[in-house]
């Protein structure tokens, strides 16, 4: 019997994983509502070809035709789908977006993974100033704070600075590409081997440290200080030194390291991209990053943005561990005794109301739920 | 704050035997894993490592859902299971060889759609897309030189380290893929949480892999 079985990849939610996650949004959407976001929320179901530009990796999406034969797809991604509703829409910029949601990605089978994740996130459109990604910053400090015990550390990067140094070396596509992939999956025999073509250049000692470049961001300085770099990247560098020191000022116990060797998180990032990870989770817990191009996806002209997403799963499981339960408890009660009941209820954290019609079947609830039992009809309990 | 306590996924079988000497030389202590008995999992006590034994797929799964935060896995492996982690080191060992083989009357330049028997369905497609030919692949899970002798495959795609196998089967190598090593794979945010730690065994490792190197080339 199958109908009882749950598609590959999927999961329930409940009890205290759901009570978890639930608390964790109305954190987090409180926090937005107290900076002004406005929420937005776009359909599940996207035309195919709101995704088209940008592939999104190796991602593989659930699709399903409509009844007129268009593919839909379950969206894999929560920026494009608001791009995509700009454009239609033509909402006067600038605007500063919440959203809270599911998306859809098909992973390895069997893998462990799950294809069905929620994300919480915020796009500034309209913004061209870096002002944007340091509101980002500022909203990934403060949750950071507010929900996560382990110290968070957030990681910069520049979307184009790879390309940048990687067109100085050759002009063919291909190798540009190749040398790209090797780096970004630190592919570390594949990548020395491409770079052994460069070995007269006077980049070569940097390319040699290249698949390192990440960390303290006085030591990736120092480094870039040292290298011969195209001039293509001194704006990039030039940003990231801006944003560690407004860090440094403005949040100096938040842990920052820069990477300037890794793939952007999304391909339709342009300029400055963060990340934030903890030493106990097994995923980043955000990212986000400037993508002054996404709307010419849709329209004629584009717009400046900044964005970043939440992984709330991750959020969740991190909570989970470092959360105390609290003690839970059960009221039961006579109907004539309703009003009491709900005065109680109002009293406890986590209470709840008994539906039971006589005290054993209370108790063995009580006993179910690992509650204590508070019982009105003994009358012995004084609120 | 404490170090950092590093997990390590070997594969069982010769990638262990042929790694645990290279780990010994860069000084970590594999004593436990050398008197393993039946266990599969071992925390070193007087080092900040934590083993663990498995097969090659399974490693790359380990690493990939973050279960470890090293991997130590044959390059056929990472390639036919899309590994995405970091690969930051060839250890030199292992090294052996992708093939086409099959019979003596097997003729690559047939017109006709090919059966291919082999352990690696991905690297088999991948290959005969370069040759822009569209073939047939039946997986098999081992002795994969049987496909063609019993007819179940045209011919096979297979590793060799030697060709010894192969000859001794009365099959014959028709063209050479890539070549296959041991690497040494980390798991992307472990490289983060974890950098000084992991490349600081990284560089011993590379140093023991170029020392066994070089002294090949003066015994050659």
């Amino acid at each position: 019997m199958l109908s009882n079985l749950l598609p590959l990849g999927t999961r329930d939610e409940f009890g205290r994983q759901a009570a978890t996650k639930q608390q964790l949004i109305s954190v987090i959407q409180a926090h937005f509502k107290q900076r002004g976001l406005a929420p937005i929320a776009t359909p599940l179901l996207e035309n195919q070809a709101v995704f088209d530009p940008y592939q999104m990796g190796n991602t593989q999406l659930y699709r399903l035709l409509d009844p007129e034969g268009q593919t839909l797809v379950l969206r894999p991604d929560m920026t494009l789908p608001i791009a995509r509703f700009l454009s239609a829409t033509k909402v006067p910029l600038p605007q500063k977006f919440s959203y809270v949601g599911d998306i859809f990605r098909v992973s390895r089978r069997l893998s462990g993974s799950y294809n069905q994740m929620t994300q919480a996130g915020v796009e500034l459109i309209g913004y061209p100033s870096l002002k944007a990604e340091l509101e980002c910053l500022a909203i990934a400090n403060q949750l950071s704070a507010e929900l996560i015990d382990d110290e968070v550390e957030i990681e910069l990067g520049d979307a184009q600075f790879v390309q940048q140094v990687v067109a100085t070396l050759t002009a063919d596509a291909a190798e540009q590409t190749a040398i790209k992939q090797a780096l970004f999956n630190k592919q570390v025999p594949q990548y020395e081997a491409l770079i052994a073509a460069y070995q007269d250049q006077a980049l070569y000692p940097f390319l040699q440290q290249w698949p390192r470049l990440f960390g303290n961001p006085a030591r990736i300085f120092k480094q870039l200080a040292a290298a011969s770099l195209p001039t293509a990247v001194d704006n990039a560098i030039a940003r990231l030194k801006t944003v560690v020191r407004w860090m440094q000022t403005t949040m100096p116990e938040q842990a920052v390291s820069i990477d300037l060797s890794s793939q952007a998180p999304q391909k339709y990032y342009t300029g400055l991209t963060f990340r934030g990870y903890s030493q106990a989770g097994a995923g980043y817990l955000f990212s986000g990053g400037r993508y002054d191009q996404l709307l010419a996806n849709f329209q004629a002209t584009s717009e400046p943005a900044v964005g970043m997403g939440l992984d709330l799963d991750l959020l969740t499981e991190l909570a989970l561990k470092q959360a105390v339960p609290t003690p839970r408890q059960l009221i039961y009660f006579r109907p004539a005794q309703w009003s009491q009941a709900e005065r109680l209820l109002l009293k406890y954290q986590q209470a709840s109301l008994s539906l039971a019609d006589n005290v054993a079947a209370a108790k063995q609830e009580a006993a179910q739920m690992g509650a204590t039992l508070i019982d009105l009809t003994e009358g012995d309990l004084d609120e | 704050m404490s170090e950092p306590r590093l997990k390590i996924a070997l594969t069982k079988g010769r990638v262990e035997t042929q790694v645990l000497p290279l780990l010994e030389q860069a000084g970590v202590d594999c004593s436990l894993v050398r008197h393993k008995q039946r266990r599969l999992i071992f925390d070193s006590t007087t080092q900040p490592y934590e083993f663990i034994l498995a097969k090659g797929p399974d490693v790359t799964t380990f690493l990939e859902r973050g279960a470890a935060d090293i991997g130590i896995v044959g390059s056929d492996i990472l390639v036919e299971h899309q590994s995405t982690q970091y690969e930051l080191l060839d250890l030199g060992v292992g090294q052996c060889q992708f093939v086409l083989a099959s019979t003596a009357a097997f003729d690559p330049q047939a017109p006709q759609r090919k059966i291919i028997g082999t352990k690696y369905p991905l690297i088999t497609k991948r290959y005969f897309d370069r040759l822009g030919q569209d073939v047939e692949i039946i997986k098999i899970e081992g002795s994969v030189e049987l496909a063609p002798l019993t007819g179940l495959a045209d011919a096979i795609v297979d590793i060799t380290e030697t060709g010894t196998t192969i000859r001794e089967n009365h099959l014959q190598i028709y063209d050479y893929l890539q070549p296959v090593s041991t690497r040494l794979v980390v798991n992307r945010l472990a490289l983060k949480q974890h950098q000084t730690a992991i490349f600081s065994l990284v560089d011993q490792l590379a140093a023991v892999v170029n020392a066994n190197a070089e002294k090949e080339v003066s015994q050659l």
